[in-house]
């Protein structure tokens, strides 16, 4: 993984160091404040149990009302790319990378989008078994979850 | 009232140049593909009294180019918010404003400048909405979504890059006899296999081709049609489906895409099925588009799209001719409406040296992921 810790990014640095930053929202917030606290979080109707991504102030299926509830952080790559050219800003020196739809085992089709670490792109499947880890996003501001193979080559 | 959307007419066509860079603002390019589709049907200005668009927030819209060429009081002006996914709602709308005497005649238009461009998003540096979750892991724009659908593809059905580039050849190879395409030159499949990676499984020759231009065509009433030079091209019946609120991430499939939804809807409102198409305008924004929509329509199983591309099925002689324009692949990326463009000009039989012989009937899809639509245009009323 190379993504920096504790580095801050220069002022003024090329914009295009920099992978787009999160704006959260009154909904929204509660995720990337779960992680600055390492934890991952999701959001979940208190009433009937559904987990709802992306979040939703009510549950779409009984208008409960819905909390950020962690989640155990293990899933399985459902699909997954290796991004060879710079499309989208940051991560210009890790090129290329590995970007994956996680399954999350809390919910069938409950996915996030995230960075796959820790492997060569060559060795990443579809049904790879997964688990998250925090890294800071570079910006200084937020944390995301990354998600490592569980018995990494 | 008519339940359905056969009193209506595609009557006149119009397009700007199809350049890499106009220079040209949006307002210019529209304007001139609504002049030149009005002179296309022998009407003017003042015979049209509604225009409607879609677009991303990167447009003139209907008042402004209405103003521009010369309307002077629309009756009728509708803006809609979306991409390839709104296409076919948006075409049906003007339909439906026309059988429902909102309107007469309506000039329906897209135009994208050298400001728009999906493929990349290097300026984007903040996001909000579902975006934030993805953007962060520098996951953000449609070729990186439709990557990973093609990738679940290949997992569940043993699809190839060899058959993606069946579809990126075909297209190029229908492109050589459309003088509007940008992209002209014949490829091979080496060539495609050799087109550098953008997000695997994508190569450069998945994606489609970004360009400056403007389409409009103008839609009436089957009467009115009647009187008007052209044979007029009527449409059969139309069908959307939007489902997981738009998220590529959360769409439960990722092996199909909402035409797994539209195309019975389609099929059952017009009495049509697979068999009755002679010309396919598939939207095709990428290579795998084409895949996933087409075996939805059921044109064939999953996982054989390849092979019926390589036995030439797809093209002159085939079971049903894919994209003769060349598609957004080779012709250019108008945000589909490039497609009913091609479709109409096929129909009326007016498609010089691609024309499909005795084409009947055509299928126009647009959208891509979760959600999106197609209609079915043919040369004789429902």
């Amino acid at each position: 993984m190379t993504t920096t810790h504790g580095e801050p990014p220069a002022v003024g640095a090329d914009p295009l160091s920099l992978p787009p930053q999160p704006v959260p929202d009154a909904v929204t917030a509660p995720f990337w404040a779960a992680l600055a606290d390492g934890r991952l979080a999701m959001c979940r109707c208190g009433h009937c149990g559904l987990w709802l991504q992306p979040p939703l102030e009510r549950c779409r299926r009984c208008a409960g009302p819905t909390r950020f509830t962690d989640v155990a952080g293990t899933g399985t790559v459902y699909s997954f790319i290796v991004q060879h050219r710079a499309t989208v800003p940051g991560y210009l020196d890790d090129l290329p990378y590995v970007v994956a739809l996680v399954e999350l085992d809390e919910q069938a089709g409950l996915r996030l989008p995230a960075r796959i670490v820790g492997v060569d792109p060559a060795q990443v499947r579809c049904g790879l078994r997964v688990r998250a880890e925090f890294a800071d996003l570079p910006g200084g501001d937020f944390t995301v979850a990354v998600f490592r193979p569980v018995d990494g080559p | 009232m008519s339940r359905s959307l056969g009193g209506a007419a595609v009557v006149g066509i119009g397009r700007s140049p199809f350049v890499r860079s106009s220079g040209r603002t949006t307002l210019s390019m529209a304007a001139q593909a609504a002049r030149e589709a009005l002179a296309d049907c022998g009407l003017t200005a003042a015979d049209v009294d509604g225009f409607t668009c879609y677009s991303t927030g990167d447009s003139a819209g209907p008042s402004q180019v209405a103003h521009a060429i010369g309307v002077d009081d629309l009756g009728w002006s509708l803006s809609v918010l979306g991409g390839g996914n709104i296409v076919t709602s948006t075409v049906a709308g003007a339909a439906t404003a026309v059988l429902s005497g909102q309107a007469e005649v309506v000039v329906v238009y897209r135009v994208l400048g050298s400001q728009t461009r999906y493929g990349r998003a290097l300026e984007r540096v903040e996001v909000d909405g579902e975006g934030q979750f993805a953007g962060p892991h520098g996951y953000l724009v449609p070729p990186q979504w439709f990557a990973m659908f093609c990738r679940r593809h290949q997992y569940e059905y043993g699809s190839t890059a060899a058959d993606l580039g069946a579809i990126a050849v075909q297209e190029r190879d229908h492109a050589v006899r459309n003088p509007h395409a940008v992209a002209r030159s014949p490829i091979t499949l080496d060539d495609y296999l050799n087109s550098r990676w953008i997000s695997e499984p994508f190569r450069l020759f998945d994606c489609c081709y970004e360009i400056d231009g403007a389409v409009a065509i103008v839609v009436t009433s089957a009467e009115r049609a009647a009187d008007l030079p052209h044979r007029p091209v009527h449409l059969l019946g139309a069908a959307d489906s939007n489902r997981f609120g738009g998220s590529v991430d959360q769409w439960d499939d990722l092996s199909c895409m909402y035409s797994r939804d539209t195309a019975p809807r389609l099929w059952s409102r017009t009495g049509l099925r697979p068999a009755d198409i002679d010309v396919a305008c598939m939207y095709d924004c990428f290579t795998f588009t084409v895949m996933a929509t087409f075996e939805d329509f059921g044109f064939c199983a999953k996982g054989e799209v390849g092979d019926y591309f390589r036995a030439g099925r797809a093209t002159y002689g085939g079971d049903v001719v894919v994209n003769p324009h060349g598609g957004l692949l080779s012709e250019g990326y108008i945000h589909g409406l490039n497609h009913h463009y091609e479709a109409v000009l096929q129909l009326r039989g007016d498609a010089g040296d691609r024309q499909v012989r005795g084409a009947e009937t055509a299928l126009v899809t647009s959208g891509a992921g979760p959600f999106g639509g197609a209609l079915v245009y043919g040369t004789a009323a429902p």
